[in-house]
């Protein structure tokens, strides 16, 4: 049962910084609703006062930047990623990992700034931004701070952003040639949030065939999305073989901190993450040689 | 060309247009004018004592009409199996003690949803928590303690089936196995969660709106409970949103919603939600099986041992029919010269186990399969080849239990064959397995007590011509108004248009027992038949006077054309002649009777359907996940009346026994169960579904309506074993517990790797 | 406090004043009484509760009203022109997409949206567009062939 609250639907930007300064704890942001609504029904989350951002077009974008990389809005639906043609094109792994996000009902309404803002560590965009080195920009009537998709979730649904400030902003740099990114999930069912993830971008120096640089991101096996930098350090710097990426999977496997629950023992993630490691570090690299 | 005229014919349901256009009202969508909704507190712990219920406080709150526990019933026990008054064992709103986390204790009745629920949390409830106990191998042991008074080891029914000598014949086996196998439960998961509308008038009626699997069974235990003749209770059945076993037992929302509109006079609704869907109503029965099979090594199966122990849960529900029936189904469909079963249902303080789509037959099915494919590969004789060796064949009595008349089983065989072949060669990784079945057209025991017939019919023909169609029978979406209308149509020479049901209104239908082990087609379908005879007959007579026709004539109706059999151009159009008929009778509308109770059929069913079905499998051998590739399937349900219904019926008991496979669970943590929503209880959708293909083989059923028998449930039964089969065929590991879930196929791989196998 | 809500469903303009807590299928069901849309979870995941507004299928348990606000919504009733079927009824009344009916509504709506966005999707697309709609009944593969029928053109309507 959804407790009462009052409600406000600021159209700019500005106003809902306005109010989110006044209420401050008291408050809260809907965007979409898709993860937030499922808490407020089951009493979980009870603000006060429900501040819903969703009609506030100026945060609902893709742009391309001065260098070709990408700017999306907070606002964006997961369904307007998913079919941009921007986004197919240069960042496609986007697209594709929208693709399998949930059902169209809730990518249709749901958007990437509040699945980033729920913190959720099983999330699919978490780990493959991190894959991208994404950053994000919260705003706040102070002013606005840059920080890496890696620093925002900070424990389980929780993230780095204060009372006051608004996630406003995700950017991806431009996908330079030689470098290649996956992103594999496991789950039972096609549609069902991962039980292990695993987001592979793998930079090859010109012509050798050295990795230059890797990024690895795991969803579901820790309190938050986490990069698994000793698999990471296995990589960094040597010739990629089929072998090394077994390593760097073994070490991810060690890195993670999984646990055991109805879905999954913590052994079985543990082994998934090999797997997964492996898989999209060998398709990340096949991507890379390819560019 | 068909011989018949609408049976057989690929038909738009006849509740169709009101489905497809949202008209359709489910007891979900009604409002009645001065309507209540109610809530139900429910016990939080597995095995306690209720020491105080204190209400006043919710009584208080604003918009609360009435607050209702244990103490407000007659203090009755009900139960389903109303002939052993031993297990009648729940009151549903307990008075003195709780035996399952979701038990009820209280209920509520608020102007809105809102306050009913607030007001439940000030509800105080004095509990003394007892120690309780989950397994039932725990449960059944000396020192475990009671979870009903003088119910020893807690062994709430007993099953002991058998014929032949087991324990000579296995002296006369070349090769002989013992199996253990652990089958899960499941969740039944009907879209429309168990709802309901009581309306207690001030004339002493009692009216119920409810989604059910069988108004009448509803109507007698609600009169039961209630201290109101049977009579005075009409409960109506609107469009129900799926049933799957889970529906014809009375529910609290049946009992809380009449016992509160019986306090004021006024509709009382209450809806479940999906939690207590999941943990309070009732669901798949678990069994731990030990099987012995022996077999001569030409492959002859001469001698099966069954015990299963069951995990009854708190109460005994419809679970001792599930225990019964797995005991039987275990036998088939093959010929044991010598069997034995003897079954334990055992209570624990979980939530009951009772009645699911398949009723005992996947559990078994999945057993039998897996362990006979076991004994075929250490015989070295294929699969399909033991199968159809030992497969039971037309005609064939299985000694003291049942005789079977129609069987296609042997024809299924052969198609499943075919189309294994079809499918060539495989790549690494993948397997076919397959599974054969057989199951009941209704079950012939009594034990709920009825003095009616267990399925009957009314047809009444209006001026017209139009037939108004009235039957107990419950359509919980496979289809039965639909066959039912066609069957009536057919017999009585009508087109399906000329047909109106009127279903499961107990104020104006007759009695029946319900959607549940598959009977509707067979039972009521005889019913129908009947009724639709008896009032053609009636028109016949006029008919035959009308035209004069010689005495070595016969006269038919067909295409509403009423003629002489072997003369068709000789006739008259049946309008004309029904306003003749009615005139003729004194201006009363024809009516036609029908019923149908099944006399020595044996001791289970008048019927069985056969079938075997392929499950083709793709194994990730690293992380053991498997994808469902495709899964064709052979069978037989006599004439086939309704052949859109049947191939939905066939699609859906694939998603629904995929599951039961593959990934649907209830893990519980001390009885609670873990899992109670549709986001973590893990179900088959679009994306998850494998290619179908259904292979049908024609049989005639001499008990059945033109020849119809069960289809629908039976298939919920292969699907386990078969992708068990294919499992073990593609990677070489069996499991022996479902669900298979891809990590218990990571470990087996991952053992059998050690092993150096 | 009540708030306004205006709102199109099936071509007819609604004011209303509701709590702002109000979901949008309840607005739908218990305020207009359009009660072909159903509900059959808690958690947003069944799919039973869809309906098309602003041309998307959505999850309406999972959608405040006031978010609705000035949009336009279309349900299982406004789905056919009077008592002409819409193809899509047509075919799932042909093709046997549907037993028990109570995720029909949803389904119908999502295909709808699907089709309305995309009138020639591949049978992948198709799944992928009823993935988020459960059916306990049907086991999806009448669905899909009913919807594969509206697409080869076997439901052309009549000029």
């Amino acid at each position: 049962m959804i407790r009462d609250f009052k409600y406000f639907a600021p159209k700019t930007l500005r106003e809902a910084l306005a109010l989110l300064d006044k209420y401050k704890e008291n408050c809260k942001l809907i965007a979409g609703g898709q993860s937030l609504l499922i808490l407020m029904r089951q009493g979980l989350v009870t603000p006060e006062y429900l501040i819903d951002i969703k009609g506030i077009s100026e945060l609902n974008y893709i742009k391309s930047d001065a260098k070709g990389g990408l700017r999306i809005g907070a606002l964006t639906t997961h369904r307007t990623i998913e079919k941009s043609p921007v986004i197919q094109g240069s960042f496609d792994i986007l697209a594709k990992m929208e693709k399998r996000l949930a059902s169209i009902q809730t990518r249709s309404w749901g958007t990437i700034g509040g699945n980033l803002c729920h913190g959720d560590p099983a999330g699919d965009p978490a780990p493959v931004l991190i894959a991208l080195n994404a950053t994000l920009t919260a705003v706040s009537l102070k002013g606005k701070r840059n920080m890496a998709i890696e620093d925002f979730t900070v424990d389980y649904f929780e993230t780095a952003l204060k009372p006051d400030e608004i996630l406003t902003e995700i950017q991806i740099p431009v996908i330079p040639s030689h470098i290649g990114t996956a992103y594999t999930k496991f789950n039972i069912i096609e549609s069902d949030l991962a039980m292990v993830g695993a987001a592979v971008s793998i930079t090859l120096a010109s012509g050798d065939g050295i990795c230059q640089d890797v990024r690895i991101a795991l969803g579901a096996v820790a309190s938050t999305p986490m990069r698994a930098k000793e698999a990471e350090a296995v990589l960094r710097g040597k010739k990629v073989t089929d072998n090394l990426l077994k390593k760097a999977g073994q070490v991810a496997s060690t890195e993670a901190k999984p646990i055991s629950d109805i879905q999954a023992s913590e052994e079985y993630r543990r082994e998934l993450v090999k797997i997964l490691v492996y898989r999209a570090g060998k398709e990340a690299l096949a991507k890379a040689k390819q560019t | 060309m068909s011989k018949y005229s609408v049976i057989g014919k690929r038909v738009r349901r006849v509740d169709g247009p009101e489905k497809v256009t949202g008209n359709a009202k489910y007891t979900f969508d009604m409002v009645l004018p001065n309507m209540l909704y109610g809530k139900i507190l429910r016990s939080p712990y597995p095995h306690a004592k209720i020491l105080n219920i204190d209400t006043s406080q919710a009584e208080k709150l604003i918009g609360v009409k009435a607050v209702v526990t244990g103490k407000d019933t007659i203090g009755r026990k009900q139960g389903i199996w109303r002939r052993f008054p031993e297990l009648c064992d729940e009151e549903i709103l307990c008075r003195t003690k709780v035996r399952y986390i979701g038990d009820p204790v209280a209920a509520v009745a608020a102007i809105d949803e809102d306050i009913a629920e607030e007001a439940l949390d000030l509800i105080e409830v004095e509990y003394e928590p007892l120690p309780a106990v989950f397994d039932p191998l725990e449960a059944i042991k000396e020192d475990a303690l009671q979870i009903h008074d003088g119910v020893e080891l807690n062994i709430n029914v007993t099953r002991h089936i058998e014929w032949g000598d087991v324990d000579d014949a296995f002296r006369h086996c070349d090769y002989i196995r013992e199996d253990q196998f652990k089958c899960s439960s499941q969740a039944h998961v009907c879209m429309e969660t168990h709802d309901a509308v009581a309306s207690f008038s001030y004339d002493g009626n009692l009216t119920v709106w409810t989604s059910t699997q069988s108004s009448y069974y509803i109507q007698a235990l609600l009169a039961g409970m209630l201290d109101l003749r049977e009579s005075d209770v009409r409960v109506i059945k609107p469009h129900t949103g799926g049933g799957f076993g889970s529906k014809f037992e009375l529910d609290s929302a049946q009992f809380c919603a009449s016992l509160l509109s019986m306090k004021l006079c006024r509709p009382v609704k209450i809806v479940l939600t999906r939690e207590e869907e999941f943990t309070a109503t009732k669901r798949r029965t678990p069994m731990y099986y030990y099987v012995k099979l022996g077999a001569k090594k030409d492959g002859t199966l001469l001698a099966k041992e069954v015990k299963a122990i069951t995990e009854g849960g708190a109460y005994t529900a419809m679970g001792a029919t599930a225990l019964y029936l797995t005991g039987f189904f275990s036998s088939l469909p093959y010929k044991y010269p010598n069997y034995r079963f003897d079954g334990y249902r055992v209570y624990t303080n979980t939530a009951p186990t009772s009645a699911m789509r398949g009723f005992g037959g996947p559990q078994a099915t999945f057993v039998g399969e897996s362990q006979l494919d076991m004994l075929a590969e250490a015989l070295g004789i294929d699969p399909i080849e033991i199968r159809r060796k030992n497969g039971m064949t037309p005609n064939y009595e299985v000694p003291g239990q049942a005789y079977i008349q129609s069987c296609g089983l042997q024809q299924c065989l052969e198609k499943i064959e075919a189309h294994i072949k079809e499918r060539g060669k495989l790549p690494p990784n993948r397997g076919i397995g397959i599974s054969a079945y057989g199951f009941m057209s209704g079950g012939i025991f009594n034990w709920f007590d009825t003095s009616y017939a267990f399925s009957a019919a009314i047809v009444r023909i209006s001026i017209d011509g139009k037939v108004d169609l009235f039957t107990g029978a419950c359509d919980i979406g496979q289809g039965s108004d639909t066959t039912l209308s066609m069957i009536c149509a057919e017999e009585l020479g009508v087109h399906l248009e000329d047909i109106r049901i009127h279903a499961a209104d107990t104020g104006i239908c007759p009695a029946d027992l319900g959607a549940w082990g598959s009977r509707e087609t067979l039972m009521n379908g005889n019913a129908v038949k009947m009724a639709a005879a008896d009032a053609k007959r009636q028109i016949l007579e006029f008919a035959a006077a009308k035209l004069g026709a010689n005495i070595v004539y016969d006269l038919d109706i067909k295409d509403r054309w009423v003629h002489l059999a072997d003369r068709p151009e000789r006739g008259l159009s049946y309008f004309d002649i029904v306003k003749e008929v009615i005139r003729g009778k004194d201006g009363e509308v024809i009516i036609g009777r029908g019923h149908y109770t099944p006399h020595r059929k044996g001791m289970i069913s008048p019927a069985y359907s056969f079938g075997v079905q392929a499950a083709e499998v793709e194994v990730d051998p690293d992380t053991g996940k498997y994808k469902l590739i495709n899964v064709a399937t052979a069978h037989e349900s006599g004439t086939v009346i309704n052949p859109l219904g049947i191939e939905g019926q066939l699609e859906g008991a694939i998603m629904m026994a995929a599951g039961y496979g593959f990934c649907e669970d209830q893990p519980m943590d001390a009885g609670k169960i873990l899992n109670p929503s549709i986001a973590d209880y893990k179900l088959i959708r679009s994306l998850d579904m494998p290619e179908t293909k259904i292979l049908e083989v024609d049989t005639y059923e001499p008990e059945g309506p033109f020849g119809a028998k069960e289809a629908g449930e039976g298939l919920t039964c292969p699907t386990a074993g078969a992708i068990g089969n294919a499992i073990y065929r593609a990677v070489g590991v069996r499991i022996n517990e479902l669900p298979i879930t891809p990590e218990k196929v990571f470990k087996a791989l991952r053992e059998k790797g050690k092993q150096g196998k | 406090m009540k708030e306004e809500l205006r709102l199109t469903v099936n071509g007819q303009a609604y004011e209303l004043y509701i709590k702002p807590k109000t979901l949008l299928v309840e607005v739908l069901r218990d305020h207009l009484g359009l009660t072909g849309t159903k509900r059959g979870c808690n958690c947003g995941s069944c799919g039973a509760c869809t309906v098309v507004l602003n041309d998307m299928a959505v999850k309406s348990c999972s959608v405040l009203a006031l978010q609705a606000n000035g949009g336009e919504v279309i349900t299982i009733e406004g789905l056919a022109n009077g008592a002409q079927l819409h193809p899509l009824q047509k075919a799932f009344l042909d093709y046997g997409a549907f037993q028990c009916g109570f995720c029909t509504s949803g389904m119908l709506m999502s295909v709808k949206a699907l089709l309305d966005e995309n009138p020639k999707p591949t049978t992948e697309q198709i799944k992928e567009g009823i993935d988020g709609n459960m059916c306990r009944c049907t086991g999806y593969n009448s669905i899909i062939r009913a919807l594969t029928a509206v697409v080869k053109g076997e439901y052309k309507e009549e000029k």
